[in-house]
């Protein structure tokens, strides 16, 4: 089979975390009961017209930003006239021919190499409402409906499955740091689609494109890549031609299937929305949103790994905000970071998850937690006594060496008193003395876990078996 | 029962003084309208609501000018719980669940709504012949044509059923009936009162303005309706001010154009003579006046034809019989409920329209004609601007005939536009404009004087449209009594 090149290009519609919705009052809210989150701007009421809620404005400034955007300074929004029962005014508002947004890019790592992929635009306009089939009903849940989106439009610059799994990630995480969606494929809170071709050489013009719309994760994005690329090429082997054609990625099929034909000259007859006056974007805008841009994952990243945390606790951090966030607050003090990210991301984050809470919800104060990373440092903490103490840690205010003090603990891991625990093990167990003696090295192991159970764990075994060797010879 | 034959000033005197009481006034306001019948000026009467809100007001102070007026309002503009039907089959039983912002200022002056009158389908039409309702008539003569599109509120006040009325002018809407019925109608300022709640046509041009009998009460009722409203982007924002303050303030030095085109041999000869008698009496009066050549006025009707069709046809795309209006029985699918509602509800004139606006906002013809326009809209604009640094005003007569007969053939589509070739220019320029009455045909039609001014300067239109209105004193009533 002859190579081929594919091309990807990738829209993505992401949901923006605002409290209304862009051109009404109406709360912008998800899982509500049906229709509730309507006013008659919504449901599209004869008379009605759109305001413009200025917190879509600043997120939409701010992703263009993370996303290495020019920011258009004069804007308007145009209708996209169609007729379909979820578009209430049976247009959307939209911006086809001032998108906020142009020439961004964002870096992915692909194979060691970093990889621009190209975004054309991006921009801003509402989401429609959500309709549901029921046999030869459908049911419509205006609640969506001015719910704000903004699309973001790459270049044809994809080449691989991969490439767009990365790109994704990588748009899903600086989205969500800068706080601009909560990027939920699952609720619809992001969605992409793919449109793929492919060609023999990269002299060759494209190849038929073909749209796979609305795929649910970015898992599928990469397996419906892949099957699409596969169904061309066998085609293309075939001698066959192809139209373009709008197809959806089949879960339970694993691949691809045809929804439409793409039919030639779809006239969405745009012209400029003349309900909104144009837009002005100000320098004092862009640098008031910009002030609000926190951190970006791989400014994190890099950090993180500077301070001598591993790369795979560094991108778990980074994975996880809210303790990336707390772990930030770390930086500017003198710790061990990698006990740091260990403690964070071991115990805790199974607590954490456990209890279903938010490392700020529990009482681990900087503090407190630079108090322990200390005890765990210079060994008067084993990982076993921590573990004991755990809860009381992230539960109660009192410091780390009251707590250990309380849990009587503390005396244990004392040089001498060790050494005499010890001692006394090994008068109290001559047959496996004589083991030892004889070279079975089951018998050290019998020794050490009796050390361990007779000081509850608390001992440091590095210490323990130090101590251990040597009494024993 | 002639109390509404009085000026705004002795019926609020009388309220005040408590000398009359809001339901006489209303009482006798639908006793005219059920003596006028055949007039076909209303869609819907709001007979017992406004009823009892007059006698809710009998408790009430007497608190502003407007108080326990009667007034009307045009079919287009939504009132809460209140049919509104835009004189279309779509909307022949549409009970608003909300109030325009007009209506909710009109109602917080307490000033009490009679009911929705006639008009032309959508706004769509100068004739109102293309209500769903059959159209309003002339109270000069039943013959003919009350205008459009706010036919039926021109008809109600020209035949003094009662004092006010709000029209929407699109281009020419207010303005253009105003004339053929003999009564004052401002078109003002795009921007200056709120469209929330406008059923809209073409949004760019669309605006709300009053029709009265007179000069001052058509200010009085600008006075309720204007302001900056946070659900209308594209409302101005302007501190509301007394727009009767200039009226009475003399006129002398003031400085008029008159665009040649304006009369030219488009206008009728008895037209052109009226106005020139107007423009004679202002020179005798310390105004001067010049004619001159201003550009792209011959171009207004092309220009609003791809304007107001293009938007027209996504305005009325939401009519598609889901959510509310008129909607087909039993449809096969959702294509079968698209086309059987809109094809049942609307008009000839609506449908003719949105086709001939979806075709211009189509591929390519959206830059070659859309886009052109507004292009050609700017320089327009510009154009009129211009005038206003050296004149005051721009006059011109507001129609080139008179009011024709209703059963004259609707059969060419440009000749409705025609009707508007004068009015149009001001609904592009986004400037206001007021249509007074000034004379009569041989006929004895009413023929109108159009006076634009420059943005948001209506007041001093009030003041020279006041002006000659009281130099002319003419009687206004068809009836003939005073």
């Amino acid at each position: 089979m002859t190579n081929y090149i594919p091309t990807i290009g990738i829209e993505v519609h992401v949901e923006l975390k605002t409290k209304t919705k862009i051109f009404s009052s109406s709360l912008n809210g998800y899982g509500e009961m049906a229709n509730s989150l309507t006013n008659v701007v919504d449901l599209g009421y004869p008379g009605t017209l759109p305001t413009l809620n200025e917190e879509v404005v600043n997120l939409a400034i701010k992703a263009a930003t993370v996303l290495n955007c020019k920011i258009r300074r004069k804007m308007h929004f145009d209708r996209k006239n169609y007729f379909y029962p979820d578009n209430p005014k049976n247009y959307q508002i939209t911006q086809s021919r001032t998108p906020i947004g142009y020439d961004g890019y964002v870096e992915i790592n692909i194979n060691g190499t970093t990889k621009k992929i190209e975004i054309e635009e991006m921009h801003i306009e509402e989401d429609t409402c959500k309709s549901t089939h029921r046999g030869n009903k459908t049911l419509l849940d205006f609640n969506r409906a001015g719910v704000p989106l903004i699309e973001i439009v790459t270049k044809p610059c994809i080449t691989s499955s991969e490439e767009a799994k990365l790109y994704l990630e990588k748009l899903k995480e600086l989205l969500f740091y800068s706080d601009i969606s909560d990027c939920k494929m699952e609720e619809g809170s992001m969605r992409a689609d793919a449109n793929v071709s492919i060609r023999k050489n990269l002299s060759d013009p494209f190849g038929t494109k073909c749209e796979i719309k609305n795929i649910g994760s970015i898992s599928n994005v990469a397996l419906s890549i892949e099957k699409e690329i596969a169904r061309q090429i066998r085609l293309i082997e075939a001698g066959k031609t192809f139209k373009e054609e709008t197809r959806r990625y089949d879960d339970k099929l694993g691949d691809t299937v045809l929804m439409r034909v793409k039919e030639t000259g779809n006239d969405y007859r745009y012209f400029p929305e003349p309900d909104i006056p144009y837009l002005f974007i100000t320098d004092e805008m862009i640098k008031n949103v910009e002030e609000t841009i926190p951190m970006l994952p791989d400014e994190r990243r890099k950090i993180y790994l500077e301070k001598g945390v591993s790369e795979v606790n560094a991108n778990k951090l980074v994975q996880n905000k809210s303790l990336s966030d707390y772990f930030n607050t770390l930086l500017t003090e003198n710790t061990n970071f990698k006990i740091a990210s260990n403690l964070l991301l071991g115990d805790i984050s199974a607590y954490l998850n456990k209890q279903e809470k938010q490392i700020t919800q529990t009482t681990l104060t900087k503090e407190r937690f630079l108090e322990l990373i200390n005890k765990i440092e210079d060994d008067s903490l084993t990982s076993k006594n921590f573990k004991d103490i755990l809860d009381a840690i992230l539960e109660s205010t009192k410091s780390i060496e009251e707590i250990v003090t309380e849990k009587g603990i503390s005396n244990i891991i004392d040089d001498s008193a060790l050494r005499e625990i010890i001692k006394k093990i090994i008068i109290d167990n001559p047959d496996s003395l004589a083991d030892y003696k004889n070279g079975h090295d089951r018998a050290i192991k019998f020794f050490m876990g009796q050390v361990m159970k007779e000081t509850k764990g608390s001992a440091n075994p590095k210490l323990a078996m130090e101590i251990l060797k040597e009494e024993l010879n | 029962m002639k109390y509404l034959d009085k000026s705004i000033i002795e019926l609020h005197q009388l309220l005040k003084e408590k000398k009359i009481k809001p339901i006489e006034l209303v009482e006798e306001a639908f006793e005219r309208i059920e003596n006028n019948k055949e007039l076909n000026a209303y869609i819907t009467l709001n007979k017992e609501e406004a009823k009892k809100q007059a006698y809710e007001l009998e408790n009430k102070e007497v608190d502003n000018i407007l108080f326990g007026i009667p007034i009307a309002i045009k079919d287009n503009i939504v009132t809460k719980d209140l049919r509104t039907t835009c004189a279309s089959r779509m909307l022949e039983n549409f009970i608003p669940i909300y109030d325009a912002t007009v209506i909710e200022k009109i109602k917080s002056q307490n000033m009490i709504i009679i009911g929705k009158t006639n008009m032309d389908e959508f706004a769509m039409g100068s004739s109102s012949r293309t209500s769903y309702f059959n159209p309003p008539k002339n109270p000069w003569n039943k013959e003919k044509i009350a205008g459009g599109s706010s036919g039926g509120s021109a008809a109600t006040i020209a035949a003094r059923d009662l004092p006010l009325a709000l029209g929407t002018d699109t281009g020419g809407s207010i303005r253009q009936p105003a004339s053929y019925c003999g009564i004052v109608g401002m078109k003002p300022t795009y921007g200056r009162v709120s469209r929330f709640g406008l059923v809209a046509f073409a949004s760019s041009l669309d605006q709300i303005g009053p029709m009265s009998r007179n000069v001052y009460e058509n200010a009085l009722l600008l006075n309720a309706i204007v302001g900056k409203d946070e659900k209308d982007l594209t409302s101005a924002l302007k501190e509301s001010e007394d727009f009767t303050r200039l009226i009475n303030q003399d006129i002398t030095g003031m400085k008029i154009a008159v665009p040649n085109y304006f009369l030219s041999d488009i206008v009728s000869e008895e037209i052109r003579n009226k106005i020139k008698e107007i423009i004679n009496m202002l020179e005798n009066s310390g105004v001067t006046v010049d004619y001159l050549d201003v550009k792209y006025l011959e171009n207004a009707v092309t220009l609003y034809q791809i304007i107001a069709m293009g938007e027209a046809s996504s305005n009325l795309a939401r009519f598609d019989g889901i959510r509310y209006g008129h909607s087909k029985e039993n449809p096969e699918n959702i294509d079968d409920l698209y086309y059987g509602s809109r094809q049942e509800g609307f008009g000839k004139e609506v449908k003719r329209r949105i086709m001939v606006g979806s075709y211009l906002l189509s591929g390519k013809n959206a830059k070659q004609y859309y886009n052109k326009a507004l292009s050609i809209r700017d320089d327009m604009k510009k154009e009129l601007t211009k005038v206003f640094e050296k004149y005051d005003f721009i006059i011109g007569p507001t129609t080139t005939t008179t009011a024709y007969n209703l059963t004259d053939s609707m059969d060419d589509p440009l000749k409705s536009f025609m009707d508007d070739v004068l009015v149009i220019p001001v609904n592009m320029a986004g400037l206001p404009g007021l249509s007074l009455p000034v004379g009569f045909s041989s006929d004895n039609m009413p023929i109108g004087l159009h006076i634009i001014g420059n943005n948001f300067e209506e007041a001093k239109i009030y003041q020279l449209a006041s002006f000659i209105e009281k130099k002319l004193n003419l009687n206004l009533n068809p009836r003939g009594d005073q």
